[in-house]
């Protein structure tokens, strides 16, 4: 194991790192329109919502990135790796995002919200300034874990060609014959990752005033 | 020869890997939360020289992925004498993966507890043994259920990530059959479909249980 | 058998860490009596009464139940020895506890919460057992309710239940750390009649309780307890007739509105 394999490494846990940033934050956006929906009135809508979060929470990711890979070439449209990756990241992250957020909003204390409507808050004002931010709070920690769920699972785009962490070690591995040192670097590469990511989210939490864990 | 008619024919290798799947579901739902146990158990009522070491192995496992983990135990293992067909190798890294989570799960119920439980036992005068068998363990149970029906279809998802290392389980049987007929679509469409049912189903006989259970709950 | 001691403690002291909680502690409870433990919150009383379950191990002095040393003894040089399990666990077998959390086993309906101990420690068959929890369960009024989990009880129903199970093991001496004090007003009564009648048979008890009605109308002893020590103690009625003592006068202030001003007033 010399210097130029960390290096190559690295180079992977940036692409991991990319990969995670851009699907936990489309996915998020996508979360809140899923979990909007799952709380309409409209039952159409959150009937969609149910099915959409129970498939993509209930179909494991790799199989989910095969499905992509194959799939969308055979309706016309020639993939790339990545982007067949970051849609099925993106997609599955969406759907416990979704979900966690439901589970804030379900949640708040129903007095939080009378008090507002009493001080006389429209219904929008009551979503933006009351019920939102409280669900955030709620929902952080839940969040922040998601995050490094996400983050470990994209270890599974090595399948769709991408030169993620993952993908870099086995590529070593394989013209090294040394795959218990660059597995276990592969390792604590990812640890390296996960304890930024909780880091990012204590503090986030910290400047939302949230009790420490 | 329709894509159909392939898929007929190579129903017996695709049920074969569901069986295989099931059964390293199972059997990883069963060891995991035992081992788990064990650990958490350690960690709580053991000597204390064994908790770093028990918070290590957590804090790794929980913090790799499970791909990762799996390609350090097979390729890895044969350096260090540890030669395993890929269908073992499997079942132990599923095993030591899931005993991660499980123990954290599972410690996490033993300290819930309430302490005035087992001091009212104490009080009408249960032994240690009675108080773990009758008071600890049943509570903790109930305590950790919903989480752990959570991990049980974590698990299910994780053992697709078994046929990177070639174990002939359902997603292994399913892609294998696809790429040899070029209707990798309608398989991997079938394996989602397989795969959803399998989650939907733990998730709705788990929702099941715990309403079943909410009796035994005081809010 | 009235009137003896039950319990002795003697230069009783627990702290933790720097915190001293209880500082030489002498007290005598006697046979047939109700003796009710009063004092503002911190001043040791749930202490004291988990000692004397050894639910808390003191750390000096000595306390004994009939007679027999609890779970330390002076050894013949003196020192402090501590006593075999087995041995503190034949002691406390003579003490029955109720919490103020209740502590009823939630996965145990009402009977099996007040069976368990006759099945497990006096591995009764199940039908006696069964036929006593119900006799227990009936006392305190409550046999209709035999088959309901804790969650499907009152607070009160709770209590009573925990009052069941602590008597179905038959112990001469009672202990209650403030069993009304998690419960809605309208639910106090329905435990505080059963201990009332509990009273009445002659059961020994020593109550930790806020309930001052309770402790001047039950209660032949009344014991004070002041920043972990005993500031105070008497017979119900001289105690509270003429409560001298300034603590004790400032402490009963914050209950005039809980209908102590009646006691104050004679
Ligand atoms: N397990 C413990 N560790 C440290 N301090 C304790 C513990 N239990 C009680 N204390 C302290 O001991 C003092 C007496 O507590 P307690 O006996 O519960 O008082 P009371 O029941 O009269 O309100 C309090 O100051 C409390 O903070
Ligand atoms: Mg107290």
């Amino acid at each position: 194991m010399t210097w130029i394999h960390v290096y190559l490494l690295a180079m992977g846990a940036l692409v991991t790192a990319g990969l995670s940033v851009v699907s936990i934050t489309v996915g998020l956006g996508i979360g809140i329109l899923v979990c909007a929906a799952s709380l309409a009135k409209a039952a159409p809508l959150r009937w969609v919502a149910r099915v959409y979060v129970s498939f993509f929470r209930g179909v494991p990711l790799l199989v989910l990135l095969l499905l992509i890979y194959h799939l969308l070439p055979q309706i016309g449209i020639d993939v790339p790796g990545v982007v067949a990756a970051l849609v099925g990241l993106t997609l599955c992250t969406s759907a416990y995002q979704a979900e966690t957020l439901r589970g804030g909003f379900v949640n708040i204390a129903p007095g939080l919200v009378e008090a507002g409507r009493m001080v006389g808050l429209s219904g929008a004002q009551l979503l933006v300034r009351i019920r939102a931010p409280i669900a955030l709070r709620l929902t952080l920690p839940a969040l922040v874990n998601e995050a490094i769920m996400i983050l470990k699972a994209s270890s599974l785009v090595s399948v769709v060609g991408v030169g993620d962490i993952t993908r870099t070690a086995q590529n070593l591995s394989s013209s090294t014959y040394r795959p218990i040192e660059m597995f276990a670097c592969a390792g604590v590469f990812y640890l390296v990752l996960n304890f930024v990511v909780a880091r990012g989210g204590n503090g986030l939490g910290r400047l939302l005033g949230l009790p420490r864990a | 020869m329709t894509d159909f008619d392939a898929l007929w024919e190579a129903l017996p290798e695709i049920v074969d890997g569901l069986g295989l799947t099931i059964f390293m579901w199972l059997a990883g739902s069963l060891l995991s939360p035992v081992l788990g146990l064990g650990v958490a158990w350690a960690r709580r009522f053991g000597p204390g020289w064994v908790d770093r070491p028990l918070w290590a192995y957590v804090e790794v496992i929980r913090g790799t992925p499970f791909l990762v983990q799996m390609f350090l135990l097979y390729y890895g293992g044969p350096f260090i004498g540890l030669d395993l067909d890929p269908t073992t190798a499997g079942l132990l890294g599923l095993t030591v993966y899931g005993a991660a989570y499980f123990s954290e799960i599972l410690r996490g119920g033993l300290i819930a507890v309430p302490k005035g439980h087992v001091e009212a036992a104490l009080c009408v005068g249960l032994d240690r043994g009675q108080i773990i068998r009758r008071i600890l363990l049943p509570e903790m149970t109930l305590l950790v259920l919903p989480a752990s029906v959570n991990m049980f279809v974590v698990l299910l998802k994780e053992t697709a990530v078994l046929s990177i290392i070639t174990v002939p389980e359902l997603t292994m049987a399913v892609t294998g059959f696809g790429s040899a007929n070029f209707a990798f679509t309608q398989s991997a469409l079938v394996l989602a479909i397989c795969y959803w049912s399998l989650t939907e189903i733990t998730g709705r006989v788990g929702r099941g249980l715990e309403r079943r259970l909410d009796r035994f709950r005081i809010a | 058998m009235s009137g003896e001691i039950a319990i002795t403690m003697r230069n009783l002291g627990k702290r933790y860490g720097a915190h001293e909680v209880l500082r030489g502690i002498d007290l005598d409870v006697r046979h047939g009596e109700v003796t009710c433990l009063i004092g503002p919150s911190g001043s040791g009383k749930s202490t004291l009464l988990r000692c004397v379950a050894f639910l808390e191990e003191h750390d000096s002095g000595i306390i004994r139940i009939g007679g027999a040393a609890l779970g330390f003894d002076e050894g013949a040089d003196g020192a402090r020895v501590r006593l075999p399990v087995g041995e503190i666990a034949r002691v406390r077998r003579n003490i029955g506890m109720v919490f103020q959390q209740f502590n009823l086993w939630p996965h145990m309906t009402a009977l099996g919460n007040v069976a368990e101990g006759l099945r497990q420690v006096l591995r009764l068959p199940k039908r006696e057992a069964r036929e006593r929890a119900m006799a227990h369960l009936g006392r305190v009024g409550l046999a209709e309710k035999a088959d309901a989990y804790p969650s499907q009880l009152s607070g009160g129903q709770q209590q009573r239940v925990a009052i069941a199970r602590a008597l179905a093991m038959d112990p001469k001496i009672m202990l209650f750390d403030e069993p009304t004090s998690s419960l809605d007003p309208e639910l106090t009564g329905e435990v505080l009649t059963v201990m009332r009648d509990l009273a009445a048979e002659g059961m020994t008890m020593l109550v930790v309780t806020h309930e001052i009605g309770f402790a001047a109308h039950v209660a032949q002893h009344v014991v004070f307890l002041d920043q972990a020590r005993i500031a105070l103690e008497g017979r119900a009625g001289e105690v509270f007739r003429k409560p001298w003592h300034p603590r004790l006068s400032q402490f009963l202030e914050t209950y005039l509105d809980r209908g102590a001003s009646v006691l104050l007033g004679g």
